[in-house]
């Protein structure tokens, strides 16, 4: 991703309310040409509902969103044409084969070329199943047809709700392998999921919502701010008084689990050499030194559940 | 251009489906034999009796044109619904007046063209079996007007209405049993054409037009005031 690429999303204080119950509020954010930025939250957390508001189909109570250059609710109009949209629930007309289906949605964002379809065909790896109807297609190739149908007018940004929700694990690797090609190009993706190991393998950045936003960063930012940096120092004699032997103002904290010290430094590279020789000094018998990682799952519920924001 | 997707699309879909298209064919077909036996049960009649008959058969002809429509309108708002297609469709630079009027559209051509269709049948079938054909005054100018100028505004008419109800329900079933009443306005004339029986007159389809006229465009206005993309992503679930 481009560290100065221009953001083709940014919302500034973006608010919806159905009725007086908020769904989204105060939303502030932005995604890069060629950045994938995942949205996680829990259900109602106001995920759909900013795609939406995104995509130009449904008005912002407050605040403003410019999508691909155009205002969402000034010229909302002029924002679809820029956008493709993986919606919750991806409909087709059933009894219509898929080819069909992709040129009738083709022509309508006024797509010109006679190939694209085909080649869209062929880049979601439908091109031997486009003449059947989607009514005999498995939901895996009908989510592949949702991303060809998305992509079908090449824009610059795409709204991903959920792409994978209820597809098999040979299905959903499938498709996160596609997600994957598709952001290599110069497109601002924003992927909704509730598949956290998917978030963390294709997402250059997550944003955490749960009607407000609550946390956003990369997910290795989000683990140090959160949990900071630990060291696992794995011995073979571990003695109690350790931890509180270490004596080093860089460390934050240690604790002993078993025969696994766990040390919270602010920078392994450079302290843990240091840590290791000490160790070594207090007559520590090593076994393996390693970082302990966290999972974006740990950080996630974290938020969400423990109510900080990071 | 993209009005014209968006209608061979639906008819592409439409034709597809078993029970729309019986739905479609089966009235003009029933009414028109209908139409057919009334004439052929009075060919042995004198002249005014067969005239009198005529006239009532041409009736069925203002029927079909707002009973056609409703099944299609219905459909192609509420299968968008069923198929959760919507929220692509409402996603694609489509506008909403566009999406309005390519349904409306969907609707009202095979109605006229079945219609037109069927009386044109009617009219070949009545001069083969009436001794001496048509009886004479019958297919006066007004009645000519009424199935061929009146019938596209009435079939606009059915399919507004059902288009409208469609589109603010948010139960498909409740959405084809209200859709019927779209037909209700739409018999007035042919209650008043009943009691007047032969005297169609150009005056009444003049002002018979001119009030649907009206009533199309204002429903034209109110539908595609209703049938906003944000209305329809939050009512339809």
């Amino acid at each position: 991703m481009g560290g100065g690429a221009s953001p083709l999303i940014c919302t500034e204080g973006l608010t919806r309310y159905f009725g007086t119950r908020p769904a989204v509020v105060e939303l502030t954010m932005e995604v890069r040409a060629g950045e994938v930025l995942g949205l996680l939250g829990p259900n109602g957390a106001g995920k759909t509902t900013t795609v939406r508001m995104l995509a130009g189909l449904l008005a912002p109570s407050a605040g403003e969103a410019v999508v691909a250059g155009h205002s969402v609710t000034k010229e909302p109009s002029k924002v679809r044409p820029n956008v493709g949209v993986v919606p919750e629930n991806p409909g087709f007309y059933k009894r219509l084969t898929a080819r069909q289906n992709l040129r009738f949605f083709a022509e309508l964002y006024g797509v010109r070329d006679p190939h694209r379809i085909a080649e869209t065909l062929a880049l979601v790896g439908l091109a031997p199943r486009a003449d059947e109807p989607v009514a005999t297609l498995s939901k895996g190739l009908r989510q592949r047809l949702a991303l060809a149908r998305a992509l079908i007018h090449d824009p610059p940004v795409l709204l991903l709700d959920e792409p994978t929700s209820g597809l098999d694990p040979e299905a959903a690797k499938e498709v996160r392998e596609l997600l994957a090609e598709l952001s290599l190009a110069h497109r601002a993706i924003l992927l909704c999921t509730h598949n956290l190991s998917e978030a963390e393998r294709l997402c250059h950045r997550i944003a955490v919502l749960k009607t407000k936003l609550i946390a956003l960063g990369s997910p290795s930012e989000l683990k140090e701010r959160l949990f900071g940096r630990r060291v696992v120092v794995t011995l073979a004699n571990p003695r109690p008084e350790l931890p509180s032997a270490l004596g080093f103002p860089f460390v934050r904290g240690a604790s002993l689990d078993g025969n696994k010290l766990f040390v919270a430094v602010e920078e392994p590279e450079r302290h843990n050499p240091l840590l290791v020789r000490r160790l070594v000094e207090l007559g520590a018998e090593i076994l393996y030194v390693t970082e302990e990682e966290r999972t974006l799952e740990e950080v996630y519920l974290e938020l969400v559940e423990g109510g900080n924001a990071a | 251009m993209r009005l014209k997707v968006l209608v061979l699309k639906e008819w592409a879909e439409l034709f597809r489906i078993k029970m729309v298209l019986f739905g479609c064919t089966f009235m003009p077909l029933f009414m028109g034999g209908f139409a057919g036996y009334m004439v052929w049960q009075g060919r042995g009649l004198p002249p005014e009796g067969q005239a009198a008959l005529f006239n009532a058969a041409l009736l069925y002809f203002l029927i079909l044109p707002v009973m056609i429509p409703v099944t299609l309108a219905v459909y192609s708002v509420v299968g968008e619904k069923e198929q959760g297609t919507l929220e692509p469709l409402l996603a694609t630079p489509l506008s909403d007046l566009e999406l309005f009027l390519g349904k409306s559209i969907v609707a009202v051509v095979p109605a006229v063209l079945l219609t037109w269709g069927v009386f044109g049948l009617f009219l070949i079938f009545a001069s083969q079996v009436i001794p001496g054909g048509v009886p004479e005054g019958v297919l006066s100018l007004p009645w000519l007007l009424s199935i061929f100028a009146l019938s596209p505004l009435m079939a606009l008419f059915a399919a507004l209405v059902a288009m409208i109800i469609s589109s603010r329900s948010t139960d498909s079933r409740a959405a084809y049993q209200f859709a019927g009443l779209a037909v209700v306005p739409s018999l007035v004339p042919l209650i008043v054409y009943s009691a007047r029986l032969t005297a169609v007159d150009l005056k009444f389809v003049g002002i018979e037009g001119g009030i649907l006229l009206v009533l199309n465009a204002v429903l034209l206005f109110l539908g595609v005031k209703i049938f906003q993309r944000e209305e329809i992503l939050i009512r339809w679930k």
